[in-house]
């Protein structure tokens, strides 16, 4: 991997209520259309009014039922992601890690149907 | 038939009165005229409760009319557009106290109102006290709140209104829907045997959801039950016959004698905390994955 793609969430929402599932899913569709090009993503929060749970878990905590913790870690990064946000995100992602333990034979079932890099 | 309800405010007996309600109106036969008789005192945010039932007994509209002993009852009840909205009184009462918090109904999952809605009622408006860090993480709740009636209650609308009572330094808010509510999702998915005070709180335990599939759940109620907690506030969910209160950091929880057609989520805020909602040690975005 080598180029870094840079998606503004505000970008792919077109607005700063990162609120809907619905729309968390677009932003996760963007990240794994960039994974699977072989890109690193930049993920900038710049101008979001509100952040949920239920938005973070589609967009952010989906991707660990496909793609690994390592190779999350070294092809993700966060930008403009304001200090309480962070709390959010955070939790988000220790409850995807613990969602999809033990359920490895679930995300190569994914795997198989949809495909994936997982690293 | 007069229905004269006492004092409703946000607690188990004012929860109770209004299913009480709702259980009149179900037995009232077609030529039945039915008369509501407001008390003195009616906490403006428990008009979702109400407003949900007529909803749901909404082919008994025509039937039920409306009175007040106390004038300030009826005049919050203008200000909040409650009843304009429900075709009870053709005109709006300006609210220039700016306490209340407008009664709306949206459709499942109709976000881009339900935003346009926090944004209009939530920026700026007649909440002086509260600090940015509270109402950034008030707001982030009452996203929580909609998402989850939208993502597990499967109903076709849901009510919201509020109220900021300025002497306590308290605002209550509360979503309304009638889905599955908390009985029927948590059982039919878990097939555990439960009550459905038992189902609330099965929901309210930790990593818990009845969510399954590609997306991870079970943190939107909890976060706000965390938040809550630190905030001093309050938190009820009433559901089918199920009570579940958080207060001063414990639990309560109580069964009504009927059942409410769904779920009713309230939140009290201390708008005086003055927390910032950060953790103490700062997470660092390169640490989060």
């Amino acid at each position: 991997m080598a180029d870094t793609v840079k998606i503004s969430v505000t970008d792919v929402i077109g607005s700063g209520f990162c609120v809907a599932s619905g729309d968390g899913q677009k932003v996760y569709e963007k990240i794994a259309q960039a994974f699977r090009a072989n890109e690193k993503v930049e993920l900038s929060f710049s101008d979001i009014t509100d952040l949920t749970s239920a938005f973070l878990n589609a967009a952010i905590g989906q991707l660990y039922g496909k793609f690994s913790e390592e190779f999350i870690r070294e092809n993700l990064s966060l930008k403009d992601l304001a200090k309480e946000d962070r709390v959010i995100m955070k939790k988000v992602v220790d409850r995807a890690k613990s969602y999809f333990k033990d359920t490895e034979p679930y995300r190569q079932a994914v795997r198989d149907v949809i495909g994936g890099n997982d690293a | 038939m007069n229905i004269r309800l006492q004092n409703i405010e946000s607690d188990f007996k004012g929860f109770s009165d209004l299913i009480a309600v709702c259980e009149r109106i179900k037995s009232c036969g077609p030529d039945d005229e039915l008369v509501v008789i407001f008390p003195q005192w009616f906490d403006a945010n428990m008009c979702v409760v109400l407003g949900a039932i007529l909803h749901f007994s909404s082919k008994k509209k025509d039937q039920i009319s409306f009175e007040w002993i106390n004038p300030e009852t009826k005049k919050i009840m203008q200000k909040n557009s409650f009843l304009f909205f429900l075709g009870f009184d053709n005109s709006i009462m300006l609210d220039l106290n700016g306490t209340t918090i407008e009664y709306k109904q949206f459709s499942q999952g109709d976000y881009r109102s339900f935003s346009e809605y926090v944004e209009r009622n939530f920026r700026g408006h007649g909440l002086p006290e509260m600090s940015e860090a509270l109402l950034k993480e008030f707001r982030k709740s009452i996203f929580e709140i909609f998402e989850n009636a939208v993502t597990h209650s499967e109903t076709e609308y849901i009510f919201a209104c509020g109220q900021y009572f300025p002497y306590k330094k308290r605002l209550d808010f509360s979503i309304a829907d009638l889905g599955i509510g908390f009985y029927r999702n948590v059982t039919s998915k878990t097939k555990l045997d439960l009550s459905p005070v038992q189902a609330i709180e099965w929901a309210m335990g930790e990593e818990k959801t009845t969510k399954s599939g590609p997306i991870p759940g079970g943190l939107g109620l909890k976060l706000i039950r965390e938040f809550v907690t630190l905030n001093r506030g309050k938190m009820q969910i009433a559901s089918d016959s199920g009570f579940w209160e958080l207060s001063e950091g414990s639990v309560k929880t109580n069964t009504f004698s009927s059942k409410f057609p769904g779920t009713v989520v309230n939140i009290e805020i201390n708008t005086a905390d003055s927390r910032s909602y950060c953790l103490e040690e700062e997470i660092e975005a390169e640490d989060i994955f």
